[in-house]
């Protein structure tokens, strides 16, 4: 009975792990893929996918946040401005130089990734709520000078820029090509919280003293970590940019950021899939109470706020820890009744 | 000499101690607060003689409610360790009662013009203001931050501090739901203006500043000297002290929260001229008065009337030389240099929290 659950995993769920996905994650992943095809009214309509492609944009955004602030604890206050800068980068690349889109658009994670590595480097000394301010104040800073440098940037006009396909392409096309670009994050976040890089930043934000003892140099793995979260938010955010066609100041605001850290903190933080998997939803329910409360401006937020409050305080572990409590009563069900038999007896 | 490790430090008390009062003003020049507030003061000066004396009463004016905030942030934040975030959205409170208030005022000051409410009725209004705020922060307290506190003490300060960003997107959406997102501002509380030193202003200002002088006069006395304001300061120091003297924590936590909101909702009330109500109006002054708690070093209560000056000098300065729309960069600049270089701020105060976050 004690070697019941070491699992020997084999067949399709072997698959699925090396691609880090457990089997309920590969369902919600192919429902995801095939919902925008299903021929039922609110899926094939084309503000569907639009708001489809918003989420997932939401939803990449808030697994880089939760890589910084469920496993170092250092909370990326200014995690839009990095969004921002990634998609201004590109944005100007293209517009001035006329280098091609996809190109540019891995110019601006770069661009956003040594952004990245230089917060990490001048937040070094500082823990909890002084790197939150930290990094707040340099997304106040970049949102400032990406409104002032209008020479560069035209201000708060806003910059229209090329999309990345031509125009009139489907937004089906850009909704399958930012699903790779979720699945390709998630593989390389999942990879990396599974190996010891991962078991280093998770002994880091539980306990910096007791990691120090334990011969982790927190430095490194703190830039290492801001790099990585930072680079994918520049990623996304240059893909935000060539999909809407025009970019306005209003992207780097601590408004953004708040929208994605909700949703991680809703999602379970120390999660990665919470916030992705939240974000359809959520995006969805907000849209449409936001268009049929016309007469009630705002009550959308105004829920959001509510839900975060009462998450913090009554659920710190948010959505993840509800599906683990689930997922905890129903597999004992499911294994006893063979209908599920990813988890054999292995003899020993 | 095992025996005599201590007597360097011991030495150094009784010199501390013995020094005369000229030693003691040379010592604190030298500290780095002494410095910053010299190099302000000549700053303020050099450019008043450069630019004129709009300068150095613009200075003045908003600097002493930018005070106000900061004082309300760094009380929260060294009695309950909680960095708020919807501090902001308490001037917002502040300014939609003012406005609300104001109303029927007007109404009623266009039928009786010689009536006495022309020259009491601001003060009435800006007092109901901060009471409205100090009340629904005793709300707020109880509401929130208590259960929080009897649930989760794990990572307290961080996650009070997006509790407080839940708090802010809450209050501003239901202004917006409430009142709608319209400008609900007023030209003046006092018509007219005074001149000092060539500079004409509005009494409007003048009196918000003198509001400030009073307030802030007021609170000092009564953090020193009455029994609240003594128990509030104990809490900040050691709260585990102060709860074996026989100190309510609980209740002297709903109080620094009700008086810290109740500053915020003063500023508000009192800048309505400036700032009409609508629900981000918060937004710079929170920015402003983080800038300066962290300039000064966070739960440095003190240490906030003068930042609140600097961080407006420094407004001002922005404003005047480089134009509209920098003030947000430089200032944020600076402040990331302080916070990279010395985090526990210029002016050296013992920060309890910074390292067992």
């Amino acid at each position: 009975m004690i070697n019941r659950h070491i699992e020997k995993k084999q067949g399709i769920s072997k698959l699925l792990d090396s691609l880090c996905l457990s089997p309920a994650g590969a369902i919600g992943l192919v429902f995801l893929l095939v919902a925008p095809i299903l021929p039922f009214p609110p899926l094939n309509k084309p503000y569907f996918h639009r708001l489809l492609i918003l989420a997932g944009i939401m939803g990449i955004g808030s697994m880089a946040f939760d890589f910084s602030s469920g496993y170092i604890n250092i909370v990326n206050f200014g995690f839009a401005a990095f969004m921002g800068i990634g998609s201004y980068t590109s944005a100007i690349l293209e517009r001035r130089y006329g280098i091609p889109v996809p190109v540019t658009m891995v110019c601006g994670t770069v661009v956003a990734a040594l952004l990245g590595v230089i917060t990490g480097i001048l937040s070094l000394r500082l823990r909890g709520i002084f790197a939150v301010f930290l990094t707040w104040f340099i997304g106040l800073a970049l949102f400032g000078l990406i409104i002032n440098l209008d020479w560069l940037t035209q201000g708060r006009q806003g910059l229209p820029v090329n999309t990345l396909f031509k125009p009139g392409t489907p937004d089906l096309v850009y909704y399958y090509v930012l699903m790779v670009i979720a699945l390709l994050t998630w593989y390389l976040l999942k990879r990396i919280v599974r190996s010891p890089l991962g078991l280093a930043f998770q002994a880091i934000g539980q306990n910096l003293e007791a990691a120090k003892t334990s011969g982790i140099n927190p430095a490194l793995y703190r830039i290492i970590n801001f790099t990585i979260s930072c680079a994918i938010a520049g990623l996304v955010g240059a893909y935000y940019a060539h999909y809407v066609g025009i970019i306005v100041p209003d992207v780097l605001s601590t408004q953004k950021t708040v929208e994605i850290l909700v949703l991680v903190y809703i999602g379970g933080r120390g999660s990665l899939w919470g916030g992705f998997a939240l974000a359809f939803p959520f995006i969805y329910l907000t849209e449409m109470l936001r268009s049929t409360l016309d007469s009630l401006p705002g009550v959308n937020l105004l829920i959001y706020g509510v839900i975060l409050i009462a998450v913090m305080i009554y659920y710190p572990g948010g959505l993840a820890q509800f599906y683990k409590y689930i997922a905890d009563k129903v597999k004992p069900f499911l294994l006893e009744n063979r209908l599920f038999t990813r988890d054999r007896h292995v003899p020993r | 000499m095992p025996g005599r490790t201590n007597t360097p430090q011991i030495d150094g008390c009784i010199q501390i101690i013995k020094e005369t009062m000229m030693q003691k003003i040379i010592r604190w020049f030298l500290s780095p607060g002494g410095i910053t507030i010299t190099i302000f003061i000549i700053c303020l000066i050099l450019v008043t003689i450069h630019k004129g004396p709009y300068i150095f009463i613009n200075t003045l004016i908003t600097g002493g409610m930018w005070a106000l905030m900061a004082v309300g942030v760094s009380l929260i934040f060294g009695v309950m360790n909680i960095a708020n975030f919807a501090h902001g959205e308490f001037f917002m409170i502040g300014s939609l009662v003012a406005y609300f208030l104001m109303q029927p005022m007007m109404k009623y000051l266009q039928y009786h013009p010689n009536s006495f409410l022309i020259y009491i009725g601001p003060f009435l209004i800006v007092i109901s203001g901060a009471v409205t705020g100090a009340l629904l922060g005793v709300l707020v307290e109880r509401v929130v931050f208590k259960q929080l506190r009897l649930r989760n003490r794990y990572n307290w300060l961080l996650n009070c501090f997006l509790v407080t960003i839940g708090l802010s997107i809450f209050l501003q959406n239901s202004h917006q739901l409430l009142f709608s997102a319209n400008y609900k501002g007023i030209t003046s509380y006092w018509s007219g203006t005074v001149k000092i030193l060539d500079v004409i202003i509005s009494i409007d200002r003048t009196v918000a500043f003198l509001m400030a002088l009073v307030t802030m006069t007021a609170l000092f006395l009564f953090m020193k000297y009455s029994k609240p304001g003594k128990a509030i300061r104990a809490v900040s120091q050691d709260e585990a002290g102060a709860k074996m003297v026989g100190v309510s924590v609980d209740n002297i936590q709903m109080l620094t929260f009700a008086l810290s909101c109740g500053l915020a909702a003063l500023a508000g009330a009192s800048l309505l001229f400036m700032f009409p109500s609508y629900p981000t109006v918060g937004v710079v002054p929170l920015f402003n008065s983080y800038f300066i708690v962290i300039l000064v070093g966070f739960g440095n209560v003190a240490g906030a009337i003068p930042g609140g000056f600097i961080i407006a000098f420094f407004n001002v300065l922005t404003r005047t030389y480089l134009g509209e729309g920098w003030e947000l960069v430089l200032p944020v600049l600076l402040i990331c240099l302080v916070l990279i270089v010395k985090p526990s701020g210029l002016f050296g105060a013992k920060v309890k929290t910074m390292l067992e976050i």
